[in-house]
């Protein structure tokens, strides 16, 4: 068993409860997923018969054998020969050797073919059956991720990644599952033994039907062993779960363990838990040897009653001994199936317990979705550029009614440059994730050009305005592919213009593979100074009317401060800029400063206004002075936090 | 898994010969565990070789029934060789459930007192282990690599040491019947091993490709749900769908190439062992017709052939199961070898208590990690028993570091740390867990209830303890709005406490042990001033007597102690009372200064 994520009893409870076996409904939502390859399903479900035949035929050429060409041969044996009629005529055509070659030679050479071919049908079937499973496992698994891809922020805010993860690898796996081992193999199964009774009333239906005097037997004992299998191997996850719970747990928290002397009695109760898994697993050995054997067992009995039974039909004349071997084979190949059909079973079930998870989350729709009728805004008559923003009467909260925006209205004209300051928790960066529509405001309007954002087409918005975050997220993959960022109308003449015009074109070049350097997931083979001047090189590719900036707040040396302060003026040129703004340099070079104070603006002017105010603009103000002026004279303490380990 | 785990697994599991050198010592660990069974293990023996002698009677008894049948005996000489055979058959069942039920339980055993003994070893490794060793891989060793190991000593054992006796007795009891056919027989058998030796291989290796395509694929996931908002910001969604159709198709074709190696288990298992009763058929057909070979004896080789499949094809295919078992106790054992540094020294100190006298002399600390910078630079300091001590410094200055040194929690030299006078090193680690208290930054909750976390360091949970506890560290409010109160389970399987609420019932749980020594690092910072004021309210009557080391950031939570240190990069910067450095208008005075300005503004600086 692998080892489990986080949360792990909650995600076997998850697990556990399990339903249905067969959900028609579930099952109808896979059709088309399905359907499209309906010519491998007809393709399995037409081997099946051939296959079958292909598994009667052996023991049928070694009983030709035995009582056509080797009990003849041993002559004096009036009661074989009287016993030929159990072949049916029409079939011995093929089981007459050509002349020349001798019976034997020509019947083992058709057994090996036999098995050749049947060993070939069956891979071929087991092939094409998975094959089909799996390609429709990738159709879904690909509809899920493009599914996820199209919610709304806040919804993962409350799905954890974790989760989502399972549902599109593990839960698609175990669905995968049902195609292999679960209901076309039941099925098949199901068929084949009842073709194996068939055929062996057929032959004989005394001695049928003395061998099938065990099969209710050995029914009823698997079915009841492994249902306590199953019920143990419960009990055993469960355990397990406790246990790696524990374990991580006290790896995770050993500090504590260690510092409160709790050593000793941890070992105790562990032991306890750890013999319990040992004791649970005790029952499902037994269970489970128990169903071996039996089946085993069973086997044995079958056989022992078709010798007995069967030679006394031998001993009578009324059977020829080579049938013995026929039925001997062919309840083998009855009971092997039987074994493994309640395993069978409770992959069905899992496997629908996986697809209702996945089509509960594909049934979870998009809260942030485009408007059925687009309206494109419109540019202003004088061929300036777009870009006007306007929040009117905004109220915003993450969950139930805690305000974290109150009554915000504000416009800011198409090239205006605009910063927000305050406290931390005073509303700003919702402000940013508002305007381009990452959350929807739940109250109030915000526009673009005057067009409210709920009727611009998402793509449409996501083009007119460019949002560089404090974050900057950078994803595996070469410099060129973030900057670019997917979109294809980038190409590299417009990637290195706006890597140059931010000052990043001369780092990006010293990168051991210049442009084409891969970047470590989250860019962490870059210094922050120089994630946040590509971000600025992302947003200027990008082109748009509007940027959004949510400035860093983590400390770099002066040096790559004073290449930011360049490449934000050139970022911002020419566009309307709405700035969360931390540095000094920022708060100067703006037009207008909005300051924000628990969800509300509550001054309003540019910087030299707001200073002569006193009021909380000039607090923050001085107080944001002297952290930088103290970072500035301590550059170094700064440096070394950042390398100071568990400190 | 380190890389070097890594470079032997693949030497292990790639090599055709005997398990290498490297892996040892992990065998004979687990040979030692297995020494614990050896009773087990002896009527396993025991009752395999019953076993095998009934499944070798069984087909011999078929043929002596079916030759009463041919000679025409009376039927109840047939009868009376059927009851033989029958009870050959129960017997065997009943030898094959003890056999099978034996080994495995030993193995689940031996499973269960080695996962005990990890455990125990992995409690007393001291903190520079944890700091080197990441969860993930510990936990890889104690749950994949365990059972791998438990794979080895059940199915692994019960194949590779059942089967071959079990097809010696066949080969002989087919030998005493007819030597030639027995030989032409067996031909296939070799190859049909080696056959199935290769296939485990490839099995292995396509599984092992289909996990990393799988690892690959939620690694691509992962991403980008952790990146959404800028997928979103950028309109991405394309470009995101696109990478996923590659990944998506990467893995199909890896699941393709997993399928094909397991469609292909069934016809090998069922192909070679056809080859096998071809040759029956023929060659023993041949004699038949001709000699002294009969029908039943024929029936006799059928069934032998048809017992000897699937053990056969089982021993070829655990073959990596073996492989992979040793290599995993070879990296068990790796975490059983390490020696646990912070013990009891042979000339420990037998004090059973300290009254919390604390003094530092030029100590110089580095991390075990190779990092040159030390994080703590000639401290030498001086704190009386029941005084307090304040630390405060930027992120990174040692603060943490110089509180963990206290109880041991990492190793110091030798005459660097004296607590009652006495050498840290030489003092009992009972004595010293008992007399201090730490409440650590990350305030970590078990899964238990609040009560049982309170309690941790208690002998057990007495409320009374418990609730006095609390209220001090002004947790009794709190507790009254959870549902069960006291008996809320929290922590990661419980109810999620709030940031403050856990840095509260941390420190409950630290003053609970009412120790000596009571060390709280940034224990406050997620606690607004109010309730800040409150706690240390409370804290003052229960900091008499008793020596306190305090590590803050805001200068309000240190302001109140006897003496006050700033660290700076490991080092002491400044140190005396709050007013003596405020007045000293160096770092300690600019750091006050800022937090006044913040309190006015009711808002935290920016840092």
């Amino acid at each position: 068993m692998s080892v489990p994520s986080g949360g792990a009893l909650a995600a076997l409870h998850e697990e556990e409860a399990l339903g249905k076996a067969y959900d028609a409904r579930l099952l109808g939502r896979l059709w088309p997923y399905v359907r499209r390859y309906r010519g491998q399903v007809l393709l399995t479900l037409l081997l099946v018969f051939p296959m079958f035949v292909l598994e009667l035929a052996p023991a049928w050429i070694v009983k030709t054998g035995i009582d056509r060409v080797i009990a003849p041969a041993l002559g004096g044996d009036a009661l074989a020969r009287a016993s030929a009629p159990s072949s049916p005529e029409h079939l011995v055509w093929l089981l007459r050797p050509p002349g020349g070659v001798a019976p034997l030679v020509w019947l083992a050479g058709l057994y090996l073919a036999a098995m050749a071919l049947g060993a070939l049908l069956q891979f071929i079937h087991a092939t094409v059956m998975a094959w089909t499973g799996q390609s429709a496992m990738r159709d879904l698994r690909g509809d899920v991720f493009r599914h996820i891809v199209r919610l709304h922020l806040g919804f993962f805010d409350r799905y954890p990644v974790g989760r989502l993860v399972t549902r599109a690898t593990n839960d698609v796996e175990n669905v995968a599952e049902m195609f292999s081992a679960g209901i076309v193999a039941l099925v098949t199964d199901l068929l084949k033994m009842a073709g194996f009774a068939v055929v062996l009333f057929m032959v004989n239906a005394r001695l049928a039907f003395a061998t099938f005097l065990v099969v209710p037997f050995l029914a009823g004992a698997t079915v009841v062993f492994r249902l306590r299998v199953r019920e143990a191997f419960r009990a055993v996850r469960v355990r397990i779960a406790r246990i790696n719970a524990v374990l991580q747990e006290t790896v995770t928290g050993m500090k504590v363990v260690q510092l409160f002397a709790r050593e000793e009695r941890n070992l105790r109760d562990f032991a306890q838990i750890n013999g319990e898994h040992r004791d649970a697993w005790y029952d499902s050995i037994r269970y489970d040897s128990a169903l071996f054997a039996v089946v085993e067992a069973a086997g044995g009995i079958s056989v022992v009653v078709v010798i007995w039974y069967g030679a006394g039909l031998v001993t009578a004349g009324l059977v020829a001994i080579g049938t013995l071997y026929v039925f001997i084979d062919w309840t083998r190949r009855f009971f092997l199936p039987l074994r493994d059909l309640s395993a069978k079973y409770s992959v069905m079930q899992s496997s629908m317990a996986s697809c209702e998870r996945i089509f509960q989350l594909l049934d979870t729709a998009p809260l942030v979705v485009d408007p059925v009728v687009p309206v494109m805004p419109v540019r202003p008559v004088h061929g300036g550029r777009g870009g006007a923003v306007e929040f009117r009467n905004v109220w915003f909260a993450y969950q139930n009614e805690d305000w974290v925006l109150r009554d915000i209205s504000f416009r800011v004209e198409p090239g205006e440059r605009v910063a927000f300051v305050g406290a931390t928790g005073a509303g700003k960066t919702s402000l940013i994730k508002l305007l381009t529509r990452l959350y929807e405001v739940s109250r109030g309007q915000v526009l673009l050009d005057g067009v409210d954002l709920r009727e611009l087409p998402q793509a449409e918005l996501r083009q007119r305005v460019a949002m560089v975050l404090q974050d900057v997220f950078l994803f595996s993959g070469s410099v060129t592919d973030n900057l670019r960022l997917g979109r294809e109308d980038v190409d590299r003449a417009t990637i290195e213009a706006a890597a140059r015009a931010v000052e990043a074109h001369r780092f990006i070049e010293r990168l051991p593979q210049g442009y084409d350097t891969e970047l470590r997931e989250r860019g962490t083979n870059l210094s922050s100074g120089q994630r946040q001047l590509l971000s600025f090189a992302r947003a200027l590719a990008h082109g748009a009317d509007v940027l959004v900036l949510d400035e860093a707040t983590s400390s770099i040396d002066t040096e790559t401060e004073a290449l930011i302060q360049t490449a934000l003026r050139r970022l911002w040129e020419g566009r309307t800029a709405l700035v969360i703004a931390h540095r000094l340099s920022t708060i100067q070079d703006v037009d207008r400063i909005f300051v924000l104070h628990k969800g509300r603006i509550v001054e309003e002017g540019n910087h030299e206004m707001l200073l002569a105010r006193r009021g909380v603009y000039h607090r923050l103000y001085q107080l944001q002075y002297r952290a930088q002026e103290a970072r500035a004279l301590a550059p170094q303490a700064a440096a070394a936090g950042g390398a100071g380990g568990a400190a | 898994m380190t890389a070097g785990a890594q470079g032997q697994e693949a030497r292990l599991a790639g090599g055709d010969g005997l398990v290498s050198l490297a892996a040892r010592p992990g065998l004979r660990r687990l040979l030692r565990y297995a020494s614990h069974n050896r009773g087990t293990y002896l009527v396993w023996m025991i009752s395999t070789l019953g076993y095998v002698g009934m499944s070798v009677a069984g087909p011999l008894l078929v043929g002596f029934a079916l030759a009463a049948a041919r000679a025409g005996l009376p039927a109840q000489e047939l009868t009376k060789r059927c009851l033989w055979l029958l009870l050959v058959t129960l017997l065997r069942g009943g030898l094959r459930y003890w056999s099978r039920t034996l080994v495995f339980n030993a193995a689940r055993e031996i499973e269960y007192e080695l996962r005990n003994d990890l455990f125990a070893h992995l409690e007393r490794l001291p903190q520079s282990f944890y700091f080197r060793w990441r969860t993930g891989d510990l936990m890889s060793r104690c749950v994949n690599d365990l059972g791998s190991v438990r794979m080895l000593l059940g199915p692994g054992l019960l194949s590779v040491l059942q089967t071959p006796i079990l097809i010696a007795s066949f080969l002989s009891a087919m030998i005493a019947i007819d030597a030639k056919l027995a030989v032409l027989v067996m031909l296939p058998y070799p190859a049909f091993i080696l056959i199935a030796r290769a296939f485990g291989r490839t099995l292995h290796r396509a599984n092992l490709a289909l996990q990393e395509g799988l690892a690959e694929l939620s690694n691509g996931l992962q991403e980008t749900v952790s990146g959404i908002a800028v997928v979103k910001a950028y309109a991405m969604e394309r470009a995101s769908e696109r990478r996923f159709d590659d990944t998506n198709r990467e893995l199909y074709r890896r699941q393709l190439a997993l399928v094909r190696a397991n469609a292909a288990m069934p016809a090998v298992v069922s192909i070679l062992p056809g080859a096998a009763m071809c040759i029956v058929l023929l060659v023993g057909g041949h004699e038949a017709m001709r000699g002294p070979m009969t029908i039943p004896n024929l029936f006799t080789f059928a069934m032998y052939v048809y017992e000897m499949t699937f053990p056969t094809f089982m021993m070829g295919w655990v073959w990596s199961l073996v492989q992979r078992g040793a290599a995993s106790m070879q990296r068990i054992d790796q975490v059983l070898s390490v020696e646990p540094s912070i013990a009891d020294h042979r000339d420990a100190v037998p004090v059973k208590s300290l009254r919390g006298e604390i003094e530092f002399r030029h100590l110089t600390f580095a991390y075990p990690d190779g990092r040159r910078t030390p994080a703590l630079r000639d401290i030498s300091l001086s704190v009386p028993a029941g005084t307090s001590l304040g630390v405060v410094g930027p992120v990174g200055a040692g603060k943490t570091t110089l509180a963990s040194v206290i109880p041991r929690l990492f190793e110091v030299e030798d005459g660097q740390l004296f607590l009652d006078g006495i050498d840290v090193n030489r003092i009992p680690l009972r004595t010293l867990r008992r007399s201090i208290a730490m409440v650590p930054q990350d305030s970590f909750l078990f899964s238990m209830s609040l009560a049982e976390n309170v309690a941790y360091g208690l002998p057990s949970a007495d409320l009374v303890a418990v609730a006095e506890a609390a209220s001090r560290a002004q947790l009794a409010r709190d507790v009254a709005e959870l549902p069960h109160g006291y008996e809320t389970i929290v922590g990661e399987r419980g109810v999620m406490l709030s940031g403050g609420q856990r840095q509260r019932t941390a420190l409950a749980r630290a003053l609970a042990l009412r120790p000596s020594i009571l060390i709280l690092d940034d224990t406050l910072s997620s606690v607004d001033a109010e309730t800040e004021a409150a706690i240390q309210r409370g804290l003052a009557e229960m900091f008499k007597g008793r020596t306190v080391v305090i590590i803050a950031h805001r200068v309000s939570t240190v302001r109140a102690c006897d003496q006050i240190i700033v660290l700076e990069e490991g080092a002491i910067r400044e140190r005396g009372s709050h007013e003596a450095l405020v007045a000293a208008g160096g770092l300690y005075a600019r750091l006050a200064r800022d937090q006044a300005l913040e309190q006015e503004l009711d808002v935290e600086a920016v840092a």
